[in-house]
């Protein structure tokens, strides 16, 4: 039986006011044209100036937020750097194949190149830390972060010893992503303004968006803001097996649904992914805060992650945001989150965190 | 005491042919595979030798029972299918299904090979029904689930992108799983097709060599590209011993770490080799004089070769067993690489020969050790370590024994 993992600090580069605020999501950031990107913060804090005069946005952002979540957690050198992300860094891969086609293979610039390559963040975040130890990067599209979440697990469970992994996700939003899949019906038609994404979900698609965050992933309890107490991966689902998943985590971990005090939704307003959400709020009772973020964050690969930073939040301060409740419950606390999501391409995850108590 | 994690089965198809039988058979003749490239299509055709799979998509898809033409499947995948064909031969689906099972695959651009020719058309207005059905194929993961979807599988799967190291980590995930007890049997690897991109991009940094890369030579200028794809099956020695499976190799030990170095050269002291090697050694309580072979990382590009050689040269202390890179043979196949020499070294176990470094003539100035260039036969080899070291300083090292 594995031992559940615990999570002492959680950093997020969100669209909204995430990152370095003492006022999280106020105000709440909205878009009307069906993109939402990240809010940029002063990135010159958390990356070598000689270093960052080259980097793209997507490294700015990916090595910031895990700076950030290694300043929060008073931890300089991690035990490895895990991380996961469906696109990696798309702004680098889009500039160094246009510039390709359109230079007919003369004269690039290598810089592109070596940015695009998916570990390229895990090996800035270890050569800035000198963390010479275990280094991964998942590129599982919608189970990227969570892939990196189970391999931190594994580690913490092959090991006596007290150990830290940094882990995290980034994805990036392009406005060649944008139109490359507008093509496969990714966006919804007409673009609903984003604070209204759920007012539509009888139609397909979704908004686009972005993100990173990084939580330090420890066996040390102490200290601790929450742990995950399960985490499961389905691929090419139906409903009613993370209907069943979801009752079964419950039932291991001896948790009553009216017990569940935070639902997180991953629902995206896409009506073909619907099924999913739609038990969580004919079950629950009047006990259960039922919230959902992607009308914040935008649909990606990785979103999982700026849902598993508002978690640490709610954690933290107690309190669930207006911004995120779609049905309110009375519950007067904060110890037990589920986080359930998918992602377009046929993959769900659930997530069932608990307080530190 | 973890239980023992054995291999199983391999699939692989390279520069040297489709099949484990027909890989072995070229590096024991030592007929490298490179060319110059026929069916990728860029204006350094002529220019740069390729570790090219000699099959076109038409032809691969005809292996497979494909329809040819634009199929929707990219290159990539179908170099990953076929080798997994090759992988599931003689496998019970059911049983490998019922009882639990993960594919960990390793890629580095995804279907960039066909993206790159459709890129313009995608981001038109008009965007041909041939080049939609490759709209999603671009990320890493659409050759793991295409591969699960063709041979009607649902296994637990994961995409891991570790540049050149990328399926070393999918073999040591793979195993790392079934230690767990999270799956009964893993099939674990890596696949990666030419492109220009790739091409391009290697080239941009200046380390793709015109002649036949050289690998530990002091004159070496760069690496060689390839493609390919390869697969093993592991589980445990119990399960394999349940169901009569013969047991090729031992995987006995292994070690992931980072430089934090440089963002794509090595520590030129090569301190992040000798810790992986060192790791590796340490996870399959062996010691450095236990090791008869050692299937090198051997990119032939002037910074690897260096580091490399000096951490085994210092690892090793004065008893530096056999080591050859097989690059020359395949060209660097990137995400397959770590796999494809994986199965050089169970290959090298199971018929106890020294697969020689080809196009080696003088001795590098930064060691005093030089690989081995001539095949050696009845190598009594108990222990190979098989390394891959990436861009990112993404090292890793496996161990393989005798079973």
């Amino acid at each position: 039986m594995m031992q559940p993992v615990y999570i002492s600090a959680a950093s997020a580069l969100s669209p909204q006011h995430s990152f370095g605020t003492d006022a999280p999501l106020q105000p709440v950031m909205s878009s009307d044209n069906g993109r939402l990107y990240v809010q940029d913060a002063d990135y010159s804090k958390f990356i070598n100036p000689v270093a960052i005069r080259r980097m793209s946005r997507m490294l700015k952002i990916g090595i910031s937020t895990g700076m950030d979540c290694l300043r929060q957690s008073g931890i300089e050198k991690p035990d490895g750097i895990i991380t996961g992300t469906g696109r990696g860094s798309m702004r680098d891969m889009e500039i160094f194949l246009g510039d390709m086609l359109r230079l007919k293979e003369e004269a690039l610039n290598p810089t592109y190149f070596i940015q695009s390559t998916y570990n390229s963040i895990n090996g800035w975040l270890a050569l800035q830390t000198k963390c010479t130890g275990y280094n991964q990067t998942y590129v599982h599209r919608g189970h990227s972060l969570e892939m990196a979440l189970l391999d931190a697990q594994l580690l913490l469970n092959e090991t006596t010893d007290k150990q830290h992994y940094l882990v995290g996700s980034f994805d990036e939003f392009t406005d060649e992503y944008f139109v490359v899949k507008n093509k496969i019906g990714y966006w919804k038609q007409p673009t609903p303004h984003s604070l209204d994404l759920y007012k539509h979900n009888d139609t397909p698609g979704s908004i686009g968006g972005e993100g990173s965050a990084f939580f330090m992933v420890t066996n040390e309890k102490e200290n601790a803001l929450f742990s995950i107490a399960a985490l499961q991966m389905l691929q090419d689902y139906t409903p009613a097996e993370v209907d069943a998943t979801i009752t079964r985590i419950l039932e291991e971990n001896k948790i009553l649904l009216r017990d569940v005090d935070v639902i997180l939704c991953g629902m995206s307003g896409d009506s073909r992914f619907d099924g999913i959400y739609k038990p969580l709020f004919n079950n629950t009772t009047v006990h259960t805060t039922v919230g959902a973020f992607k009308h914040l964050c935008g649909e990606y690969d990785t979103s999982t992650g700026f849902a598993l930073w508002l978690a640490a939040q709610a954690f933290k301060t107690q309190q669930v945001p207006d911004a995120i409740i779609q049905k309110k419950g009375i519950n007067p606390s904060v110890k037990t989150v589920l986080i359930v999501n998918h992602y377009i391409l046929n993959s769900a995850s659930v997530m069932l965190l608990r307080a530190n108590s | 005491m973890a239980e023992r994690i054995v291999v199983t089965s391999l699939g692989i198809l390279s520069a040297l042919g489709n099949g484990v039988a027909a890989n072995l058979q070229a590096l024991q003749q030592q007929q490298p595979g490179l060319r110059y490239p026929q069916l990728l299509q860029t204006i350094h055709a002529r220019e740069f030798l390729l570790g090219e799979v000699r099959y076109s998509n038409d032809e691969l898809s005809a292996m497979l029972g494909l329809p040819t033409g634009n199929n929707g499947y990219t290159r990539t995948t179908l170099l990953a299918m076929v080798a997994m064909q090759e992988v599931l031969k003689g496998i019970d689906k059911k049983e490998l299904q019922d009882e639990g099972f993960a594919f960990i695959n390793a890629n580095t651009v995804g279907g960039m090979c066909s993206v790159e020719d459709m890129y313009e058309d995608f981001l038109s207005d008009n965007t041909s029904e041939e080049s939609l059905k490759y709209i999603d194929t671009l990320d890493c993961a659409e050759s793991t689930q295409n591969v699960t979807k063709h041979f009607g599988l649902k296994p637990f799967t994961a995409t891991l992108s570790t540049a050149c190291s990328s399926s070393g980590n999918a073999i040591i995930l793979g195993a790392r799983l079934i230690q767990h007890g999270i799956v009964k049997r893993a099939i674990c690897g890596g696949c990666d097709a030419l492109s220009r991109f790739t091409l391009n991009g290697f080239h941009s940094l200046k380390n793709v060599d015109k002649q036949p890369a050289r690998p530990f030579d002091n004159t070496r200028f760069g690496l060689n590209l390839g493609e390919g794809a390869g697969y093993v099956l592991l589980e445990t020695e119990k399960s394999a011993k349940e169901r009569g499976a013969e047991i090729i190799a031992v995987l006995s030990g292994y070690a992931n770490t980072n430089d934090a170095y440089h963002p794509t050269a090595p520590n030129p002291n090569g301190d992040g080799a000798y810790s992986t090697m060192q790791l590796a050694l340490q996870k399959a309580q062996l010691q450095t004089t236990d090791i008869n072979y050692i299937n090198a990382h051997g990119t032939a590009t002037t910074a690897n070769d260096a580091a490399e050689g000096k951490a085994i040269e210092r690892l090793f202390d004065g008893h530096t067993p056999h080591f050859s890179s097989t690059k020359p043979y395949t060209g660097h196949t990137l995400a397959a690489a770590g796999v494809i020499e994986a199965i050089f070294s169970i290959g090298a176990l199971q018929q106890q020969m020294v697969w020689p470094s080809l196009n080696h003539t003088s001795q590098m100035e930064e060691v005093s050790i030089a690989p081995t260039t001539q095949l050696i036969e009845n190598a009594g080899i108990n222990h190979v370590l098989s390394n891959s070291f990436g861009f990112g300083g993404n090292n890793v090292s496996l161990i393989f024994s005798r079973a």
